[in-house]
Order: C-alpha cells, then sequence, then structure tokens
C-alpha cells in the first residue's frame, strides 16, 4: 500500500467531564473510501472535527501528506486539502448558492470589486460537474436537503479538497438522489479523491468502502478490509461495550397495562422520508422500565415528544391512558393527565437558569403551595426539601443557583421537579446523557425505586448498557419505524444494534 | 441575578445592584447639593420633591410594564405611542360624551339669567355628570389599553413575529391612528378638525395642583405593590419568570406560555393607559402628535438600569422604581447644576447611564475573560469617538478653549489606559 495520505497518531480530546476520545491511531490510505462506524458518543464527531480543523486543541499528532498538520481552524485545514460535509449542513439559506460556494473566498474582479458574475459561472461548472441544474443564483435556503448537499459538495471541490469527509451524507436524502449521491462519489473518487465516510447504515458502508474503522467510547477498535469482513461482525465490535455490574433489587411483576399507544405516526413535512415516525405500536405497564433504543435520529425523542403533546405537528394515531383515549395538544394536557417528561437536552430544555435550586424544582407543582391565593415561601420550601432530601441532591441549599450544581444532580432536581406532579408515567429522555457514573447508578436506583412504587417508566438512552440494565422490555427504533422488541431475557448489544442499523424493509 | 445572596441584606430580598443605586441616588443629590450655586435641593426641597414625585410616578407606572414584558423575555416598544392613544382615546371619549348623541342627556341646553338659552358645560355640569365622564373616559383609555396589549400577544404568538417588530409596527402605526381619531373626532363633534385637544376637564386640573401629588405616587406605589405581589407571590408570576428565563423548558414544564405572554403585554399595555392620563393632567392638553414620544426607551431604560435582563427571567420591582427615580433624579440634577431645561439633557443623560450602568454590572465579567475593552482600530476610534463627545459636552457648557483640553485631555486618559490594558493582556 502506498503512504497514507492522513495518519493519526494518539489522538486525545476531554470535554470538561468526559473523555471523547483517547489514544486513537490509524492510517488512511490515498485515494481509498474509508468507513468510519461507532455508536452514538463513540467519538467519530469528534475525530472529524478535529480532522477538519474544527477542533484545534487536542492531543497527539496528525500527519496530513506526512507532514504535522496543526490546523488553527477551518481555513488551516481546507489549505491542506481537507474538507468536511457535516450532517447539519453549513450554508448561509438567505444567500445565493454561487454566494455560499465562495463564501469568505469571494472573486474579485479586476477593480477590486467583488464579481458575483464570475462567481456564478464558476459555480455552474462545478455543479454541472456533479450532474445537477442546481441554479448558481438561487437561494441556498430555497433547495432541497439533497440538492443543498451537494452546494456544499461544490464548495469542497471548489477548494480543491483532496480529501472530503462526508458526515451521514444520506440521512436526509431520497432513494434517487441517494443513487445521485454514490454517482458523484464515484467521480471523485475517479479524481482521486479520498473520501471519510460516517455512516450507522451498514448496507452502505459495504457497498461503498475498502476499509473501515470501528471506534467504540473514543477508543480505536480496529481497522477491517471491507471485503474480508461482513456486517455482524462490524455490529460486534462497535457494541463490545461492557455492561455495567450494577444490581438492582428486583422488582414485583408489571401489573395491569397503564398506556396502549397504537399505529401512531408523525408526519415530516419537506423531509424525504415524509415521515419522522411511522406506525409506532406499544403497551406500557404499570411498574414496567420501558427501554426505546434507537441510533441518532431514529425518532427517540420525537416519539418522547408526542406521547407529552410536545410535538410539532399533530400525531396520528391513537393513545389509550388507563383504557380512556388521550390526545395531549401542549404539555399541560400531559401534566394534568399524569405524564412527566424529562427532557434529552438538560441545559436547553431542562433548566431555568436565573432561578435557584428551590425554584427549579417546584416550578411545575406550583398550585400545590398555594395559600389565600398566593404561594407559600414555607409550603414551597417544604416541597423542594422533600425532594432534595429524597433524591439526596447534592446542593449547598435551596437557595443556590441550579447552574453551580453538577448535571447529575441538575438531573435529579428535573427529576424531583416531576415526581412533585406525583405522575403515574415518567418519561426520560437519555436522562444520563452528561452525567457522571457515580450519579448514574443513583439515577439507576431511583427509577428502580419509582418502578417498585408502581410507576410506568419509559426511558431512552444512547448506551445498549444502559437499556439493558434498567428495562424490562426495549423497543428498537429504526429510522422511525419500530424494528424489533425484546424482552430483557432475550436482548443483547448485538441483537438490539443490528435492528437499529438496518433500514425498513 | 444568578450569583448567591448571602448576609442580612439578602434575607430581606435585596440584591447588590439595587444597593448600588441606592448609593448612586444618595451621591447624585450629594452632588448636587455642593454643585448647584443656588442650593435649591436645600432651599426648595418641598417643590423640588414634588416634581421628582411628580416625574417619577409618571416614568414609574409604565417601567413597570416595561419590565413585566421584559422579565416575560419579550420587549414593548410602543408605550410611548400608548400613551399617545390611550390619551387620545380618554379626550375623544370626553368629547363624544359631551358633544355626541348623548350629549343632550348629560349637558341639557338651560335658559340662564339673560333669557338666552345656553348648553350646559363641563364646568357648571355637576359632579355626577363630571365623575361619569372621567370615569366612563378613563375606562375607555385601560380598555383600549387591553386592546393593544392583545393584539400584540397575537402578533407574536399566533402570527409569529418578533416582539420587536410586532411593538414597532405599533410604535410607529399608534401615533398616527392616534392622530386619526383626533382629528376625526374634533371635526365631527366640535367646529373644526384640530391636531390637539385642551383638556379642562375639572379632574384633570384637580390633578395637576401640586398638592394633589400624593396622588400620582400613591397610585405608582399601589401598582407597584401590585406588581411586586404578582411577580413574586403567584404563580402567574413564577411562570413569567420561568417563561423568560428558558421558553422552551416553560413550554415542556406544562406551562401555557402564549397566555402568559398575552397577559404581559396587555400589563404593558395598560399601565400605559393608566400613564397617560397622567400625562394628560400633566401637560393639560391631548396632543397625539407628541405625547409621550421616545418615552418608551425611558421605560425600557428605567428597567434596564434596575437590573432587568433583556435576555428575560431577571429583573425586580424594586429594581425598577429604583431605576425610574434614579433616571429622574439624574434629568432633575443636570437641570439644577446647568440652569437651563432639561429636557435638551434628557436623552444624552438616559443614554450614558443605561451604558454605565449595564457596563458596570459586567464590568466583572469583562475582567475576568481577559477580554479588552479597547481592542485595536476599533479601540482607537471609540477613544476619539468618546473624547469627541466629551469636548461637545464641554463646549456647550465651559466654552470652545476648555473643549479642546477636554478633547486632548480624555483621550490622553483613555489611550493610557488603552495602553496598560494592552501590556495586562500580554502579561
Amino acid at each position: 500500500m502506498a503512504d497514507p495520505i492522513v495518519s493519526l497518531r494518539k489522538i486525545g480530546k476531554t470535554f470538561p467531564g468526559v473523555r471523547a476520545l483517547s489514544d486513537v491511531s490509524f492510517d488512511i490510505a490515498q485515494g481509498e473510501l474509508h468507513a468510519i462506524c461507532g455508536e452514538n458518543g463513540a467519538g467519530k464527531s469528534t475525530l472529524m472535527k478535529i480532522l477538519s480543523g474544527v477542533i484545534s486543541d487536542y492531543d497527539g499528532e496528525l500527519f496530513v501528506s506526512s507532514q504535522l498538520a496543526q490546523f488553527r481552524g477551518t481555513r488551516d485545514a481546507e489549505s491542506a486539502s481537507i474538507s468536511i460535509i457535516h450532517q447539519e449542513l453549513n450554508l448561509v439559506e438567505q444567500l445565493s448558492v454561487a454566494a455560499n460556494i465562495f463564501l469568505g473566498r469571494e472573486l474579485r474582479s479586476s477593480l477590486g470589486l467583488r464579481s458575483d458574475r464570475e462567481m456564478e459561472l464558476a459555480a455552474k461548472k462545478l455543479l454541472e460537474d456533479l450532474e445537477t441544474d442546481i441554479d448558481p443564483r438561487a437561494l441556498a435556503g430555497s433547495l432541497r436537503v439533497g440538492d443543498q448537499q451537494l452546494v456544499e459538495i461544490a464548495k469542497a471541490l471548489s477548494l480543491k479538497s483532496q480529501i472530503l469527509i462526508m458526515d451521514e451524507p444520506t440521512s436526509a436524502l431520497t432513494e434517487s438522489e441517494v443513487a445521485r449521491l454514490y454517482r458523484v462519489i464515484a467521480k471523485l473518487r475517479e479524481r482521486g479523491a479520498t473520501i471519510l465516510y460516517i455512516s450507522h447504515k451498514m448496507d452502505e458502508v459495504f457497498q461503498l468502502s475498502n476499509r473501515i474503522t470501528v471506534l467504540r467510547d473514543g477508543c480505536f477498535i480496529r481497522t477491517l478490509e471491507t471485503a474480508e469482513t461482513n456486517a455482524s461482525e462490524i455490529t460486534k465490535w462497535m457494541v463490545g461495550r461492557e455492561l455495567d455490574s450494577l444490581e438492582l433489587s428486583e422488582r414485583s411483576a408489571p401489573s395491569e397495562i397503564i398506556l396502549e399507544v397504537k399505529n401512531l405516526s408523525l408526519v415530516w413535512p419537506g423531509h424525504a422520508r415524509g415521515y419522522r415516525l411511522k406506525d409506532i405500536r406499544f403497551h406500557l405497564r404499570r411498574g414496567e422500565v420501558l427501554g426505546i433504543a434507537g441510533l441518532m435520529g431514529a425518532g427517540r425523542t420525537e416519539l418522547m415528544e408526542c406521547l407529552f403533546g410536545a410535538s410539532e405537528q399533530p400525531v396520528q394515531g391513537a393513545m389509550l391512558l388507563e383504557g380512556k383515549p388521550y390526545s395531549p395538544s401542549h404539555p399541560m394536557d400531559a401534566c394534568q393527565a399524569g405524564i412527566a417528561l424529562v427532557t434529552e437536552d438538560r441545559k436547553r430544555l431542562g433548566i431555568f437558569p436565573a432561578m435557584n435550586v428551590g425554584q427549579n424544582i417546584s416550578i411545575c407543582s406550583l398550585k400545590d403551595t398555594i395559600r389565600a391565593g398566593l404561594l407559600s415561601r414555607s409550603l414551597e420550601q417544604d416541597a423542594s426539601s422533600s425532594m432534595v432530601s429524597k433524591l439526596q441532591v447534592k446542593t449547598a441549599g435551596l437557595e443556590s443557583s441550579i447552574t453551580s450544581l453538577s448535571g447529575g444532580n441538575q438531573q435529579k432536581c428535573i427529576v424531583g421537579r416531576w415526581l412533585l406532579t406525583q405522575p403515574k408515567i415518567l418519561l426520560l429522555d437519555d436522562p444520563t446523557r452528561g452525567v457522571d457514573v457515580g450519579a448514574k447508578s443513583e439515577l439507576y436506583r431511583l427509577i428502580n425505586k419509582l418502578c417498585q412504587d408502581g410507576l410506568g417508566v419509559i426511558v431512552t438512552s444512547s448506551e445498549l448498557p444502559e437499556l439493558l440494565t434498567l428495562s424490562d422490555r426495549i423497543l428498537v427504533l429504526s429510522e422511525g419505524r419500530m424494528t424489533a422488541e425484546f424482552r430483557r431475557e432475550d436482548a443483547t448489544q448485538e441483537k438490539i444494534m443490528h435492528a437499529a442499523t438496518q433500514g425498513w424493509q | 441575578m444568578t450569583n448567591p445572596r448571602t448576609g442580612l441584606l439578602a434575607k430581606l430580598g435585596i440584591r447588590p445592584n439595587e444597593i448600588a443605586l441606592v448609593i448612586a441616588i444618595v451621591t447624585i443629590i450629594g452632588v448636587t447639593l455642593g454643585a448647584d450655586t443656588n442650593r435649591s435641593y436645600w432651599f426648595q426641597w418641598d417643590t423640588n420633591s414634588i416634581e421628582i414625585g411628580r416625574q417619577t410616578a409618571l416614568l414609574g407606572i409604565f417601567a413597570l410594564g416595561a419590565m413585566m414584558v421584559i422579565v416575560s423575555g419579550g420587549i414593548d416598544l410602543s408605550s410611548g405611542s400608548m400613551i399617545a392613544f390611550s390619551g387620545t382615546v380618554i379626550a375623544c371619549s370626553m368629547i363624544y360624551l359631551q358633544y355626541g348623541p348623548l350629549g343632550n342627556y348629560l349637558f341639557p341646553t338651560v335658559v340662564d339669567a339673560a333669557g338666552k338659552s345656553v348648553r350646559t358645560d363641563m364646568a357648571s355640569a355637576g359632579i355626577f355628570v363630571q365623575s361619569l365622564v372621567v370615569i366612563v373616559s378613563i375606562a375607555m383609555g385601560l380598555t383600549s389599553g387591553f386592546f393593544v396589549g392583545t393584539l400584540h400577544a397575537w402578533l407574536i404568538t399566533s402570527v409569529r413575529l418578533p416582539p420587536f417588530v410586532a411593538t414597532l409596527s405599533t410604535l410607529v402605526g399608534l401615533r398616527s391612528m392616534a392622530r386619526i381619531l383626533c382629528e376625526y373626532t374634533t371635526s365631527t363633534y366640535q367646529s373644526s378638525k384640530k391636531a390637539q385637544v385642551n383638556i379642562d376637564h375639572p379632574f384633570f386640573t384637580w390633578l395637576r395642583d401640586s398638592k394633589h401629588v400624593y396622588l400620582w405616587v400613591a397610585v405608582f406605589l399601589v401598582l407597584a405593590t401590585l406588581t411586586w405581589l404578582i411577580l413574586s407571590r403567584t404563580v402567574l408570576g413564577r411562570h413569567i419568570y420561568a417563561l423568560g428565563g428558558n421558553e422552551q423548558a416553560a413550554k415542556l414544564s406544562g406551562i401555557r406560555t402564549d397566555r402568559l405572554k398575552w397577559f404581559a403585554y396587555v400589563f404593558g399595555a395598560m399601565t400605559a393607559s393608566l400613564a397617560s392620563v397622567f400625562y394628560l393632567a400633566n401637560e393639560g392638553v391631548c396632543a397625539p402628535v407628541n405625547q409621550g414620544r421616545g418615552h418608551e426607551l425611558n421605560a425600557i431604560a428605567a428597567a434596564v438600569v434596575g437590573g432587568c435582563s433583556l435576555q428575560g427571567g431577571i429583573g425586580t420591582v424594586t429594581g425598577t422604581i429604583l431605576g425610574a427615580l434614579f433616571l429622574r433624579i439624574v434629568i432633575d440634577s443636570v437641570s439644577k447644576i446647568i440652569k437651563s431645561g432639561a429636557d435638551i439633557w434628557e436623552g444624552l443623560i438616559v443614554g450614558i447611564v443605561v451604558v454605565l450602568a449595564v457596563t458596570f454590572s459586567q464590568l466583572q465579567q469583562l475582567r475576568g475573560s481577559g477580554r479588552r475593552l479597547f481592542p485595536g482600530a476599533l479601540g482607537v476610534c471609540a477613544m476619539i469617538t468618546l473624547s469627541l463627545f466629551a469636548g461637545l459636552i464641554a463646549m456647550s457648557t465651559w466654552g470652545e478653549k476648555q473643549a479642546a483640553i477636554t478633547v486632548v485631555t480624555v483621550l490622553v486618559g483613555l489611550f493610557v489606559y488603552g495602553l496598560t490594558e494592552k501590556q495586562k493582556a500580554r502579561g
């Protein structure tokens, strides 16, 4: 094999509280299509951000064409001939296609003025190369996602990039657009471009790649020749994560059905797939933990939002809560029906940063702390401090700022907030994200205890061991569809990952 | 305020920026006592207190409304025009009641001593009719506030306009509407089309009397107490802080955020309506062209100086009262010291005070982050701008030669500061 075009040597990166990458070393050969696979949180995106110069402070060394590269920004990476096409496209929607392609490197006329005409002609040529007839004058925001992606590729071509990173490029494309993308990729490879391809979808990876590198928990697992391996082997390497050795006390057998969901669908206007969720059906029993597995974008959070009345579009299908029809149109309806949701993105959707710990806990149950029409400070404090002691929140007091607490303790406050509303069903959307190990097992014990008290719990997680530890049953979502359901005894990480990576047939 | 409060003051619910405002107010009174050659604050303390009380109440009433909207995470730019609109509604209601179809019953034609038949006028109408007219008219004004606030909430929550755009459109639209209403009513029910209407109702003349300023202050304080009660002691208030602090999280906590916004904007517009009653009394005239023009910014400034965050979720009634009082005292103090009309200086003072107050609250953060106050070319140009403004002020108060000295002094001072800052950033 020829000299590698990119060599990674002991790359490591730590975010506050999280080790995202450690000691990752592998090579990428000139002209190959190298796929990167791994679960959510395996470190794929962090690694690509380092390669493309988005992250400039990391440990280890990066060699591009045998030279040590120290990128201080995406500009540096671009001049070293590396471009990235992000999963969330980075276009300025209000500018034209041509302006986007040449953003930051605008062509000028002899007078030093910006030359839109020249850029439009150049853009047109680049786009023709990609077999599309996108108008270079059209606003980027008016294009379909698939076309926007081609604009990004055209931008990379205009930079004459030799190394192209594609982060889940097919996640928003229709079948014909995927076929077109494959043709574009083939064309790029004919010209000698090296492509790093990140994808969850095994069929794509096996159709396109020469070699596959598997990452897990921020560590390099191995690189395999595509021809010499198969999908189940890759899946096995992806999920080889250790099960937590936490022993939870026995729960009594789940009793009667509390929630029944029939043919739940959620449309996705303007998206190739057309739906975020399609024909989901399941039931939840009192005293049961139902786990929902699925990769990023599979529709876990959307399902939680549907159950909580927080989805943007109206929900189709039927839900029965304790046998009665239930169709929440606002989270308030869900609250009144006895459903609580601990959101995934704690900082953006959970905490009130300007309020103190006590106020953050009491916000959902203030109507229980009214005396003579006014809020009673003492009743409110009693309620909040009961939760602080019950959930063992580590705080200097109810008056402390919520932002001074650790992630795990903030999460406990939010769980406490909802327990005060005495819910029948608790929805936990990735409750241990950004929570340290100690607080994690405390949260597991808490969930277990709530279950024993007769709550129905639905929990989603990016971490399979967590679901296997907690759940009585596990549903698997893939691209908005339910692809499998396992009882805990039958579930293994391999089986779940297989169901989560398969497309809908 | 996110930083934890400690000690006795914290127990009383007093925030550091409120203490700073009290100290600033006392300092300014002290400086004025020394710098004012007439010693006006000493010898005419009674008339001065009355004037400042009147002005503070006038500003404070709708500054409380501005604060409510800001805490909820929005902004109301329209309150100045709302004052003009509501004032016009009140004035036109009075004209309508007096000269419209109902006027014949309320103000009957009588035969006077000379044997001529004349219509009863407002002054001789009797206390019952007078009260009826003023109560109905003010109710109409407040109702107009309710409807404008509702319009804002609808534009923001249903049409999904940004609050800035929604209230900017009513800022310009309402004043125009007020002028149209004024011209229509005067041309239909009075002899000729007029751009403004004199307010000669005995209630407003009574209210204008400096003996009755206590009522202005009392209305302000009652409203402030009510606002405090809502924000601090009711579920509604807590939910408003939650809405302003994190709208998404508030919605996901089962809070009906649209209704809260409706309340906040109606509160904002209705306090402006209430303020318009005092504007009519204060100026003795309903002048839709310029009544309250630009005053929405003073109200927002009072709230911001009082510690409100324009990001929403942070702000107190006490702070806003102190902010309004502080602004009025600074304006009054400058007019005492330079002995010319305060109106020319008002805008400049409000501008400087807002910048200083907000800078003061962020100075610690700025220092901590190691960022420079005057970085590079932008910093140098900012230094020049600041010293030129200082020179302009010096020119109008001292003279041209002194102005030149001021420019040079300020520029050198800032330059030295910039250099030390640069040195520190390097080291």
